[in-house]
């Protein structure tokens, strides 16, 4: 399937781009819980089980936006974690943000990262990213802020 | 409002500001090398900062503290509006209209007049005890390039790209002789600026339903989750629009318009007096 081309999204009273549509929808079976996916870009749909089940609630839902001006490519993961939300920066290529306690995760994702990309790395990312909260552990193993950080 | 500290980010890969949400959630980065998150349902603030950004005073006076208002302040009682504010003798006058229209020309020649400058671009308003207030953070005035035909002092500038996007002087209204900056101001009167080809200022009544549509319409998308914080911006607005108002329509320049103003002001006052 050819990728859609993604035009640059322009709404004034819409600056931080939250109400980018994201009609592109699948339910997944995920470390045996059912994760709902929405996107603007069918190439940002995981290659992952889909769940049977068409009926009944998500556990977790995933928020994807192909953003065309989100330039650039992957960086060095740079995490921000509290009790509520883990928020992981890979420069502007890809901004994630998941609420803990709403069980909701987003991301913004440049258009250079191609499928490829998305699928091998980012994909098992946001894999583990779900499982660590549903293990009720959603820092997990990731490496928070240094402690020898100074607070002003 | 947690805010970190840390030298490694002293070295990391330069971008100009980059915001982006959704719900509840906002993010982004902040030049120098400093990245920030907002949880506005939970009015959390978590900031990792460069040294090099921590150090410098214009970041938290043009950048930090303005934006986080500008994303937080609806959730905490503080509304920002697309308007300027100014005063002149205890009245409070907004300077409203649509996008390259002149509001900020307009606002420094009233500011090279003598009114004092409270805000130009944003104004942030709350209340207190029911009485509306106007907030200003002490920014500077921004400018596009073709103004410098108006204001003289610009020829010293250098104009940069400003947070938007767009080329544009930032000016400190010290620059203007005699002018004065506050940061709060009680508005008594909103003039919704309109350029006309035709010589002249004239000062048309504006109803009170147009000034509610406008405001309305051209406020932030908020999203469904910040219930309470659409329900406070919509009674600001409610507020606002029983305020005197008129359409000034103008095919002057921006110091014949501040003048016509000024006159107006002094008119309207006696008039009423």
């Amino acid at each position: 399937m050819q990728p859609l081309e993604f035009s640059h999204y322009s709404d004034p009273l819409d600056l931080l781009r939250r109400f980018i549509q994201t009609p592109l929808k699948a339910t997944y079976r995920l470390h045996g819980a059912r994760v709902g996916v929405e996107t603007n870009d069918c190439a940002l749909l995981p290659e992952l089980p889909l769940d049977a089940d068409l009926t009944g609630p998500c556990t977790l839902e995933w928020k994807l936006i192909r953003d065309a001006d989100s330039p650039g490519l992957l960086e060095p993961p740079m995490f921000l974690t509290s009790a509520t939300l883990t928020v992981v920066a890979m420069g502007t290529a890809c901004l994630l943000g998941l609420d803990h306690e709403a069980r909701k995760l987003f991301a913004f994702i440049g258009t250079d990262i191609d499928p490829a990309t998305f699928q091998k790395y980012l994909v098992p990312f946001l894999c583990r990213m779900t499982k660590d909260v549903l293990s009720g552990d959603p820092v997990g193993c990731f490496v928070s802020w240094s402690n020898d950080s100074a607070h002003v | 409002m947690d805010i970190i500290v840390d030298s490694r980010l002293d070295t990391a890969v330069k971008r100009p500001a980059y915001f982006r949400g959704n719900g509840h959630l906002v993010f982004g980065f902040l030049p120098p090398g400093s990245f920030i998150t907002y949880d506005l349902l939970r009015k959390y603030v978590r900031a990792v900062l460069s040294t090099a950004a921590a150090r410098d005073d214009s970041f938290w006076r043009a950048l930090l503290i303005p934006i986080t208002i500008g994303i937080l302040g609806t959730t905490v009682g503080v509304v920002p509006l697309h308007c300027a504010c100014l005063e002149r003798n205890g009245i409070g006058l907004l300077i409203a209209g649509d996008s390259g229209v002149g509001k900020s020309t307009l606002t420094a020649a009233l500011t090279q007049r003598g009114l004092t400058l409270i805000s130009d671009d944003w104004t942030y308003f709350s209340k207190q005890q029911s009485t509306l207030v106007a907030h200003g953070l002490f920014s500077p005035i921004k400018l596009l390039p073709d103004a410098i035909q108006f204001f003289q002092e610009l020829r010293e500038l250098t104009p940069a790209i400003s947070l938007n996007g767009e080329l544009a002087y930032e000016v400190d209204p010290a620059r203007f002789p005699g002018s004065t900056v506050n940061n709060t101001s009680r508005p008594s009167w909103i003039f919704f600026l309109e350029r006309t080809s035709t010589p002249g200022c004239h000062f048309v009544s504006c109803p009170s339903a147009s000034v509610h549509e406008f405001f309305e319409k051209n406020a932030e998308r908020l999203p469904d989750e910040l219930i309470d914080a659409r329900a406070l911006r919509a009674n600001i607005i409610r507020t606002l629009s029983t305020l005197p108002c008129w359409i000034l329509r103008t095919g002057e320049s921006p110091q014949r318009t501040s003048e016509a103003i000024d006159h107006f002001i002094w008119e309207t006052k006696y008039a009423t007096a």
